[in-house]
């Protein structure tokens, strides 16, 4: 049964011990996507990319790349149109960038024109005869990425890939993360603990919390969560929300405060009337904006955050 | 103190107890095999025979768990890249030694399971009369020294190389040169022919009777210059990694 | 176009740069040649079979203590490099065959496994040329070394096996060297055709020239080991998640 999605995990678990530290994840990425993967430290994001790549096996569930099931069977085919960068780079420190590459190169079977190309695309070039030893950590980060690119696969998966590295250093493998799709036609998916660095470079969000995905969708749908909400605060709270139940409007009870989702200014006039006129005292109307990481919190829970 | 700890702390669950249980166990099998089943005359001369065996199998295998064990505690800030985060943690001179002492505490250990074994072997087999205290405690004072400049090199080597091959092939290069120096009977001054310098009993071996007789080596002045020399040794290899780690930048 | 085994050999070849650990290969083996030339020399009267004699005097200590141990080492090294710097995590996603990737690993091992017997050899000749033997070169000392190499595959895969799951750098090496010491007795007691470490040593004819084999035993008996010891560690590679702690 074909899909569109380029990797659809169904009931993706992992139990360590009586942990299941990935809890029946699905996930769904689109073709062409950049996938950002979010979730706080902890959460499950490696294990989850892990078993996408066979590097750990499942619990239970099942994982689809480009409609062909993850399996032993499937395990070269899929590999080899695939790229990875998994938590910390990996690297020969003794040999050279360039011989680094050459490793990976020929274990891919890619053309050794490759090398030159993800070196430019990393900007690794004048570093290329340096031992991998006198890397600096962005430098060898980006050698992972270089790596990961080599045959310019179909797919791309990058685990906390500015973890370590300097302002500068961030800024450059985001931008470089943001040319993949539309310039060699990879779909990424791209890990981080961090909001905002999702919210710069992916088109898609998953967000993950103690091994469960909790949210998935476009990161627009996600800013749209952001929506301004009205809130009321009034003496009679039940009697209000009966009211605006008839009006067919959902409203929500926090700390006190009526939440409505955002409405004209006609409606909360002739609300305001109503309110009034069934002796209800109005104390406040307030204009409410929920952030992006208001959001990422109420999803993740705050004591696990960062 | 607390750097001590630490280091203790680091091998927990990497089974070193029981590498070095292991390759003990597999010294003492070789002691029980050889001269199993003694005659008359080998339980006359057991006590005596036991001391000449025993810096045989400590040439050989001594230098080799030594390198293991010595590479054991420094891979360990290799694997981690850690020299750098405890250096700022701790006098980097303090991390030294708490390997050293480390290490010592495991030597002193190997060696006092070795004599307690060898002795027990010994009244178990019915060996004549006991063993002459005097030699068997310069024997051990000797092996303890000589095992313990063997550490210090290897600890030298395994801290300054992240390629562990090299340590590694030294320790066995010098077991290597220990051992036919052994049996060539040749002294020397390099730190793996201090169990031959060491030995407290020498043989003769009479090719027509073959009949072998043992007995107390008298040293020669040059001799007892290669006994010193193990010292010399252990204060050569200390002061090195004194130095050497005491500014180590990774 | 290249199959996946000659991919995963030259790109086991190519992590090898740089790094001279087969030095260790061509020093041990001078230093036993040298004294055991030496000592042969000094001992004319009692060594009077010529090649044979300068034979055992070369591979006494070699064969049986130090080469199970040197192999050791080369195999504790080839896995080295994937056991640091995050190195799992690329050699598993290689979209190879795990036993092809296994084989370029012990493509590697018996390669510096032959050539260090190679150099036995030479050394066997020239110290005795040079000792000023005159009897011609035996013939056997072909089938002597035919016999040790594939024996030294043996002690390649127990090694590779044991430095594989050991993550240690040296602990696989004392157990190589425990191994040679307890392969002394097993063949002391005849046993020795059927323990891996000592299959090498009696395929040498180390320090016994004169010993009959049965050739058949000891091919058959490699095979078998080399067969369970690789298939364990494709096992291993398959079915434990290395990468993933």
């Amino acid at each position: 049964m074909p899909t569109q999605n380029l990797v659809e995990t169904h009931n993706l678990t992992k139990q360590y011990g009586k942990i299941r530290c990935v809890n029946a994840v699905n996930m769904q990425v689109p073709p062409g996507a950049i996938y950002g993967f979010l979730g706080p430290n902890g959460a499950g994001k490696s294990t989850t990319l892990k078993m996408i790549l066979g590097l750990a096996r499942t619990t239970e569930g099942s994982i689809t790349l480009f409609d062909t099931p993850v399996n032993e069977k499937n395990r070269m085919k899929l590999l080899a149109q695939t790229g990875s960068l998994i938590e910390s780079p990996s690297y020969y420190g003794h040999l050279t960038g360039e011989e680094n590459l050459r490793i990976i190169q020929t274990l891919k079977g890619c053309s050794e024109k490759d090398i030159n190309e993800v070196l430019k695309i990393v900007r690794l070039n004048d570093a290329r005869k340096k031992l991998v030893n006198h890397y600096s950590l962005g430098m060898k980060q980006r050698l992972g990425l270089a790596a990961a690119l080599l045959g310019f696969p179909k797919l791309l998966i990058l685990d906390e890939p500015t973890n370590g590295l300097d302002p500068a250093g961030i800024q450059e493998m985001r931008e470089l993360i943001c040319t993949l799709p539309s310039g060699y036609g990879i779909t990424v998916i791209v890990s981080s603990h961090l909001l905002g660095e999702i919210d710069q470079m992916a088109d898609h969000v998953g967000i993950i919390r103690k091994g469960e995905l909790v949210y998935q969708n476009t990161l627009e749908s996600l800013h749209s969560h952001s929506k301004e909400q009205i809130a009321l605060r009034v003496s009679h709270m039940a009697i209000a929300l009966d009211l605006l139940r008839q009006d067919g409007i959902e409203a929500t009870q926090e700390d006190g405060y009526l939440l409505l989702p955002m409405v004209d200014d006609t409606y909360v006039a002739n609300l305001c009337r109503l309110l009034v006129a069934q002796n209800i005292s109005l104390y406040r109307v307030e204009k409410r904006e929920k952030s992006l990481e208001d959001i990422f919190l109420s999803l993740t829970g705050k004591e696990t955050s960062l | 103190m607390i750097t001590l700890r630490m280091e203790f702390q680091k091998i927990r669950r990497k089974k070193i107890a029981l590498t070095m249980c292991a390759l003990l166990c597999v010294q003492f099998a070789w002691l029980l095999w050889s001269g199993s089943h003694p005659d008359e005359n080998e339980r006359l001369n057991g006590w005596i025979s036991m001391l000449y065996s025993l810096p045989l199998v400590s040439v050989i295998m001594m230098p080799v768990i030594m390198s293991v064990l010595a590479s054991r505690f420094a891979d360990v800030e290799h694997k981690g890249n850690t020299y750098k985060l405890l250096n700022t943690l701790r006098r980097p001179g303090t991390l030294y030694h708490a390997k050293v002492i480390c290490g010592l505490f495991f030597i002193f250990a190997i060696s006092v399971a070795q004599f307690i074994f060898v002795i027990a072997l010994g009244y178990a087999r019915g060996y004549a009369g006991h063993p002459e205290w005097k030699y068997y405690a310069a024997a051990f004072v000797l092996n303890l020294s000589c095992c313990l400049s063997l550490y210090l090199l290897q600890l030298l080597l395994s801290m300054l190389f992240f390629n562990q091959m090299i340590p590694l092939v030294a320790g066995l290069g010098g077991s290597m040169l220990g051992l036919i120096l052994m049996y060539v009977k040749m002294y020397s001054f390099l730190p793996w022919g201090g169990f031959l310098s060491a030995a407290q009993v020498s043989m003769d071996w009479n090719p027509e009777t073959k009949v072998v007789h043992f007995f107390y080596r008298e040293y020669s002045p040059v001799e007892l210059c290669a006994v010193a020399m193990i010292f010399v040794w252990i204060v050569v290899f200390y002061a090195a990694g004194r130095i050497l780690f005491g500014r180590k930048e990774v | 176009m290249l199959t996946s085994y000659t991919k995963a050999v030259k790109a086991e070849s190519l992590k090898l740069k740089r790094s001279p650990v087969w030095l260790a290969f061509f020093a041990l083996p001078m230093i036993s040649a040298f004294f055991g030339t030496m000592n042969y020399k000094m001992n004319l009267g009692v060594l009077k079979s010529e090649w044979y004699s300068l034979w055992s005097q070369h591979t006494l200590f070699l064969c049986y203590l130090f080469m199970p141990a040197l192999i050791g080492t080369y195999c504790s090294y080839l896995w080295r490099l994937e056991h640091t710097r995050h190195n799992w995590n690329s050699f598993l996603t290689a979209p190879l065959p795990l036993s092809s990737l296994y084989l370029g690993k012990l493509t590697q091992a018996v390669r510096v496994s032959i050539l260090g017997n190679l150099w036995i050899f030479a050394l066997f000749f020239i110290c005795g040329k040079l000792a000023g033997i005159q009897s011609p070169f035996p013939r056997e000392a072909l089938e002597w070394f035919l016999c040790g190499t594939v024996g030294a595959v043996v002690v390649c895969c127990v090694q590779l096996l044991l430095s594989l799951i050991i993550r240690s750098f040296a602990v696989p090496i004392g157990i190589a060297l425990a191994g040679g010491i307890l392969g002394l007795y097993m063949t002391n007691h005849d046993y020795g055709m059927n323990y891996p470490y000592s299959i090498y040593c009696l395929g040498m004819r180390a320090n016994n020239p004169n010993m009959e084999i049965s050739i058949s035993t000891l091919l058959v008996n490699s095979a078998g080991y080399i067969i369970i010891f690789a298939a364990l560690s494709v096992f291993y590679l398959r079915r434990h998640e290395i990468a993933a702690t």
